[in-house]
């Protein structure tokens, strides 16, 4: 890879997207099947920013969050911007050496899930005053209110119980996922080999 | 002139090993209107061939490149894959991930490559139209693409490419993952655009279609051109199989009667040029015997199953399964995979019972029943998630509680067995599909059950690939378990299996001996299956009864 | 066939509008409910929305998607009816409990913002093919491969959904277990997601080669099957929904 910022994506880059999506889909569609607590809906997004790098992952996140809205649930919508900024994270610091082994690795988690939940604290504050839905994260931010802390404090601490362990996990998955990865699928979707003249 | 010339042609995939090359020093050219067959076993580097012809290799693939290949006057080198694709058009395998995704019907389908070169609308109907009929493929144009079966939507793969008009059309293995109904669709297509002229170069397995379309043969192994020749030229060569290769019926045929022709010394190749006044003695070989192994018992009395309420895909089933491998025939959708999904509880049956050596399935779980029944699927990549080979074989055996050491002792054995000693260590999908088909295969295998099922364990496989599922096949009965088969492919049944069952509509039609069993023209009519291609033959060559093994014709001096 | 969208065919007005109209629709209607923060006019638009979905013929599909986000609405009336910092004016008590008037009056405007959002998108998606959408964003400038990409989304996610039932059946017959403790369950996850991850990016592969053969990268101008849909009043919309959304926007910042 020369560069990570090339917006010249090669067609399997391209394919890679749906293919991803695909995979976030199938990745929440089997945690319900197993009654997992957690969605594992990103795995997808994450494998293809560390394949492809932060622009495929962001367009995959974008696009994953789309389609989701236009196929079964509108709100999806509203943090298509959460999944494209971990898209972006995933594959900068993927490309920056932040997947070379496994506690490196938890630290990208960690972090993804931070940033997630700053990105999507505004969102929620703005769209719904603050809530998550997702029931644990809730109760967390009605306690803290009801302390009287401020509101922007509680709806980020709403955000960082539901993304940071989800993000953890679906981080560690995918590195592992990652590293199994055959070399042919590995060096598919670098867009700058040269042809060599023998 | 010639449409295409390939002159000294190398290549090396990236991140490959500098002394190995997919293709190495190949030339030859191809004239217009011929019909070219691509022979070799599975790593010959006949899929490279095609990449190479049409461009991705190098443009896709990288890599390293050497040599030239001009398309006509054009240099591939020189041009994008875009320019080329107007000029070769490419079918390949997997019928699947050839359609786009992103049209609606296979109208649209076929309309997209017009689009992406720019083809006035008014030509692009004419074209779709055109192209619709050379395929047969006119009621389907509404159709979604994915709704369709393999052979239909491997049409519109082709379709879809002769919609842009190349000079050439390149197929690769275009039946291998197809059932015998959707490849003969295919061959049937194939073999009117040939008569139209078109000009073709056909990667395959089945060595009979060559044997009748094509003009010459290219042979490769390990990256290099063998022998460029005539199809009787290239099928009479002796060492035909230590290349990989299975010559059609008529040539194994001819060779074990020994007639050839005098003037060239070839054999015959198809049927219509074998010499009329031959004199064939015909003698049934009997070979084993009654079995003398004991194995597992499955008696299935009354046996009832449909996925929706009212619509049976098994019908009141009753069979006691034990003794010499079983093979289990028909077409498709007449419920063989669901029949051996309930022998292995992963259906429950509605009606009925099976019983396992005295205990009910019903009283087991299919996790439980792990340990006894083994059932290998037709499609590895819906298992294979491990890293390692090894790995992956040991994942059933850890789960069915041998001990690690077992479990790799075992992983071991079974990958010996199945020729794959040595890749324990690399990743599954970094080895052909054919490999990957053997390496799901030693993952059941090595959780040593009672019983093995196979579902279509020959489909994709070379000639050594089908060899060696013969060899596992005795193995494992030499070993007291029981094997039952589901296939398509009746020359192995004749040759691998002493009883048969052939399966129309959810029901048997009928049970017994193989040589019974394709005797039985009525059910295999009914179940819509064809006798083996030595059956065939020897009954044009005015045998009456049935004729299983190729050592079972011989002339008749030979007995004098 | 499933092909992963919530379009309902219908026969009405509403269907034969311009896809980028609704688009403008959808973008209006939501931006607006939250730029106004009267009850009032919220639900006016609101009852806007779901009078163009009545017309559409579509109204009764609107209720399940909006059950979708019911847990989002039920945590936003019972957290914001307790909990909202605004606690002054006491509305009633239940039990030892008490509940503002604030809180609620804040509930209930996000509960109307929530499902004017959800069915202004569904005023675009109940009433518009997929393809016709991204169809009209490819006439508008839209990249025909990035509008390759969001139409095959569509098509392939079904087709690996339907891959689930075989990599079950793979997995269990070699004794995997998919019921049982937490662990056990988790444990079962990535032999379950493996091999879709594995056949999906295999697959990536082939139908790379699939476009490339077939032009994909051609660099020349393309050309287009289907004639442009014309629709019928598709500026005149645009223009009307512009003009109330701008005189809604100086309403707000002027009174």
């Amino acid at each position: 890879m020369k560069s990570m910022w090339s917006l010249k994506l090669s067609t399997a880059a391209l394919v890679l997207i749906p293919a991803a999506i695909g995979i976030n889909y199938l990745g929440k569609l089997f945690a319900s099947l197993l009654k997992l607590p957690l969605w594992v809906d990103s795995i997808g997004t994450v494998l293809a920013s560390m394949l492809a790098g932060p622009i495929v992952g962001a367009i995959a996140g974008i696009v994953n969050n789309v389609v989701y809205g236009f196929t079964t649930d509108p709100v999806s919508f509203v943090y298509a911007i959460t999944s494209a900024v971990i898209g972006l994270v995933t594959g900068i610091m993927a490309y920056k050496g932040w997947i070379s082994n496994i506690g490196k690795a938890i630290v990208l988690g960690l972090a993804v899930g931070f940033i997630a939940a700053t990105v999507s604290t505004p969102l929620n504050i703005i769209f719904w005053e603050g809530t998550t839905g997702n029931i644990w994260g809730d109760a967390l931010f009605a306690t803290m209110l009801a302390q009287d802390m401020p509101l922007w404090l509680a709806s980020f601490a709403d955000s960082i119980v539901v993304d940071v362990p989800d993000k953890v996990v679906t981080v560690l998955l995918s590195f592992l996922i990652f590293k199994g990865l055959p070399k042919n699928v590995k060096n598919m979707y670098d867009n700058t080999g040269e042809i060599e003249r023998i | 002139m010639s449409v295409l010339t390939v002159t000294n042609l190398k290549y090396r995939y990236p991140a490959q090993d500098k002394s190995i090359f997919a293709l190495n020093d190949l030339s030859f050219t191809v004239g217009k209107g011929e019909f070219i067959g691509i022979v070799g076993r599975n790593t010959a580097g006949k899929t490279t061939l095609c990449y190479a012809l049409s461009g991705l290799v190098p443009h896709f693939f990288k890599g390293a490149y050497g040599g030239d290949v001009h398309i006509g006057v054009m240099d591939v080198l020189s041009y994008e894959i875009s320019d080329i694709a107007a000029k070769v058009g490419l079918v390949f395998e997997n019928p699947f991930s050839q359609m786009t995704g992103a049209k609606f019907t296979v109208y649209d389908e076929i309309a997209f490559g017009l689009e992406n070169l720019g083809i006035p609308r008014e030509e692009m109907h004419e074209r779709i139209r055109a192209s619709m009929q050379l395929l047969d493929i006119e009621g389907l144009g509404n159709k979604n693409p994915f709704s369709l079966s393999g052979g239909q939507m491997q049409r519109v793969a082709i379709a879809s490419v002769i919609a842009m008009k190349p000079d050439i059309l390149i197929l690769d293995e275009p039946t291998s993952q197809l059932d015998p109904e959707g490849a003969e669709e295919v061959f049937r297509v194939v073999g009117k655009m040939a008569e139209g002229g078109m000009t073709i170069i056909m990667v395959e397995q089945k060595m009979e279609k060559l044997a009748a379309y094509a003009d010459r043969i290219l042979l490769m192994h390990d990256g290099k051109l063998i022998q460029d020749g005539k199809p009787a030229e290239v099928f009479s060569r002796d060492d035909l199989e230590l290349y990989g290769v299975e010559p059609p019926m008529v040539v194994k045929v001819s060779r074990t009667l020994q007639v050839r022709n005098e003037e060239t010394g070839l054999y015959p190749i198809t049927q219509k040029e074998m010499p009329a006044e031959l004199d064939i003695a015909f003698h049934v070989v009997e070979t084993s015997g009654k079995n003398t192994n004991t194995t597992s018992e499955i008696v299935v009395r009354n046996l009832h199953f449909g996925y929706e309420n009212g619509n049976d895909v098994i019908r009141g089933l009753n069979v006691s399964l034990q003794g010499e491998p079983i093979a289990i025939i028909g077409q498709n959708g007449a419920g063989k995979t669901t029949f051996v999904k309930l022998l292995k509880a992963l259906l429950t049956p509605q009606r009925g019972e099976i019983v396992i050596d005295g205990v009910r399935s019903t009283d087991s779980t299919a996790a439980k029943l792990a340990s006894r029944i083994g059932l290998i699927f037709q499609n590895p990549n819906d298992q294979i998630f491990k890293n390692k080979v090894i790995d992956e074989v040991m994942f059933g055996p850890l789960n069915i509680g041998q001990s690690p050491e077992v479990a790799t002792e075992n992983a071991k054995a079974m990958l010996e067995l199945v020729g794959l000693a040595g890749k324990e260590e690399e990743n599954p999908y970094d080895l052909s599909l054919a490999e990957r088909k053997m390496v799901a295969m030693a993952s059941i295998l090595a959780m040593d059950t009672d019983i093995v099922i196979f579902d279509e364990p020959t489909m994709g496989q070379d000639y050594s690939g089908k060899s060696k599922v013969k060899e596992i096949i005795h193995s494992l009965y030499e070993q007291g378990k029981l094997v039952i088969c589901i296939l398509h492919d009746m020359d192995f049944v004749a040759d691998t299996f002493g009883r048969t069952i052939i399966f129309s509509e959810g029901g048997m039609v009928f049970d017994g001996p193989t040589r019974e069993a394709f005797a039985q023209e009525d059910a295999l009519r009914a179940a819509r299956v064809e006798q083996p291609h030595l059956t065939q033959l020897a009954r044009k060559l005015g045998y009456e009864g049935i004729i299983l093994k190729e050592n079972e014709l011989q002339t008749a001096n030979m007995f004098e | 066939m499933n092909n992963m969208t919530l379009y309902v065919k219908k026969d009405s007005p509403v269907h034969l509008v311009d896809p980028l109209t609704k688009l403008l629709f959808t973008f209006f209607s939501i931006t607006l409910t939250y730029i106004v923060s009267n009850h009032l006019a919220v639900l006016l638009i609101l009852l806007c929305t779901f009078t163009i979905l009545v017309a559409g013929k579509v109204f009764k599909y609107i209720l399940p998607v909006i059950g979708v986000s019911f847990l989002l609405i039920l945590s936003i009336i019972i957290v914001q009816g307790f909990f909202h910092p605004d606690r002054e004016t006491l509305l009633f008590e239940v039990g030892p409990i008490p509940i503002y008037k604030e809180g609620f009056s804040i509930a209930f405007l996000i509960t109307l913002r929530v499902v004017n959002m959800v069915s202004a998108f569904g005023v675009l998606i109940l009433t518009t093919k997929p393809d016709d959408l991204v169809n009209a964003l490819l006439r508008k400038g839209l990249s025909p491969r990035f509008g390759y990409v969001l139409l095959s989304v569509l098509q392939i996610i079904p087709q690996m959904i339907a891959l689930t039932g075989k990599i079950t059946d793979a997995q269990r017959a070699r004794g995997m277990e998919t019921e049982g403790g937490l662990w056990l369950r988790f444990k079962s996850f990535i032999p379950l997601l493996g091999p879709v991850i594995l056949n999906s990016l295999n697959e990536t592969r082939e139908r790379s080669i699939a476009l490339e053969i077939r032009g994909f990268n051609a660099k020349g101008p393309r050309t287009y099957l289907h004639k442009h849909e014309t629709y019928r009043y598709g500026l005149h919309l645009k223009i009307l929904l512009t003009v109330i959304f701008v005189a809604v926007v100086v309403w707000r910042f002027v009174s």
